[in-house]
């Protein structure tokens, strides 16, 4: 899918925090991605692994932490963990009213060694 | 390279234009074994050596750990938001066309062009993986066309339509669609600028869809359901896709008409003067 060029996309982030940073190297790299991101975080790693050779990150683990999105019932008002976008109110089976969250796909934070 | 899809990186990427052609310096591909996967059994073999072959270097320097909490599409999202800009000081009308392959945005473009281009100056970026076939019609139709090739790239994105913007130059107050590359998946996540989104589906594909490709139809504002000409010969069951897709996008506005037949046809006219309308009230 597009998960090549968002991986593309973290390459130039890594690389522009790192130089900012006076990085020698990258050690880890944390990612959230929501379970509603769009993002498939194994075809994701897939790419990161095959387009970071030769990059800043190309020695860096990669450690992805997933986001469950969470709905909000305004009739039970109960709030409750969605795994999937079409999940529904375990009490009352309506859609959710409102979702938080599950949408994200954001570098949390770099590991980086400095001399 | 992708091999779920045939993505790939924006080296692929050519933007046609009779001047000149435009190329992005991302890296190639290369394959590359990128494995942490810790599974040892260690309770068997206490004794035995493991050796990582990670090329970690550990020697006399500090580790620091830089909080970014950084959006991975902030820089699609930055340039979408410039391209918006350029279209509101413009005043062009920019809309999304997004859609599975086959499901009829050429032909409905085409139609659109012979209906409004006495009164309006209209523009279109072609996006597909490859050929000029799409501009080529469009510009029969009598439109000024763009093609962009997305090489194996499954989607148009941010700044290929900032480029675009650079040679179309469109005049003020013209109407520009954007055919995106047919693909109810990744084009979802790339804001390009548009004002509106316009999902084409067509009554060959099932009821289902808006189940499946749920971030598609949140993200798009109007959802066009064409070829109802042939809804007496296949099983689309209209009501249940409506109502699939208004449980993932409530505000959802649906138009259903036959490009071929023209059946229809004014009401999605009248939904982009409509919007332009509310555009340029802004």
């Amino acid at each position: 899918m597009h998960e090549f060029s968002l991986a593309g996309e973290v390459i130039k982030l890594a690389q522009y925090e790192a130089e900012k940073n006076k990085a020698r190297s990258v050690s880890e790299i944390t990612i959230e991605v929501g379970n509603f991101s769009g993002v498939e975080a194994q075809a994701f790693e897939g790419a990161l692994g095959i387009l970071s050779e030769g990059s800043i990150l190309e020695n860096a683990s990669l450690n992805i932490v997933r986001i469950k999105g969470r709905g909000i019932c305004h009739a039970c008002d109960k709030e409750f963990e969605m795994t999937q976008r079409m999940d529904t109110c375990p009490e009352c089976h309506s859609f959710p009213s409102e979702i938080k969250g599950g949408n994200e796909f954001r570098v949390v934070s770099l590991l980086i060694e400095q001399d | 390279m992708c091999e779920t899809c045939g993505c790939g990186n924006k080296d692929e990427v050519k933007i046609h234009d009779p001047l000149h052609t435009h190329h992005h310096d991302d890296a190639h591909v290369h394959v590359h074994e990128h494995d942490h996967d810790h599974d040892h059994d260690h309770e068997q073999d206490r004794g035995h050596h493991h050796s990582h072959d990670h090329p970690h270097t550990h020697d006399h320097s500090h580790q620091k750990v830089v909080d970014l909490n950084l959006d991975i599409l902030a820089g699609n999202n930055m340039t979408a938001a410039m391209n918006r800009r350029f279209f509101e000081g413009r005043r062009v009308l920019c809309l999304n066309m997004v859609s599975s392959p086959g499901s009829g945005k050429t032909t409905i473009l085409e139609k659109t062009i012979n209906h409004l281009a006495g009164s309006k100056k209209l523009v279109v970026i072609e996006g597909d993986q490859q050929t000029m076939l799409d501009a080529d019609r469009i510009e029969k139709a009598g439109a000024q066309a763009l093609q962009i090739n997305t090489g194996s790239g499954c989607h148009l994105d941010a700044q290929m339509i900032d480029s675009a913007l650079k040679k179309l130059d469109p005049e003020a107050n013209s109407f520009l669609f954007i055919e995106n590359v047919g693909n109810l998946v990744c084009p979802a996540m790339f804001d390009l600028g548009e004002f509106k989104r316009v999902l084409v589906i067509s009554v060959t594909e099932g009821e289902d869809k808006p189940l499946k490709y749920p971030l598609m139809f949140e993200s798009s504002h109007l959802c066009i359901i064409n070829k109802s000409d042939l809804l007496p010969h296949v099983d689309f069951r209209m009501d249940e896709f409506i109502k699939n897709a208004a449980l993932v996008n409530p505000h959802l506005e649906f138009i259903t008409l036959s490009a071929k037949t023209g059946e229809g046809m004014d009401l999605w006219y009248e939904w982009i003067l409509s919007q332009a309308e509310i555009f340029l009230s802004h």
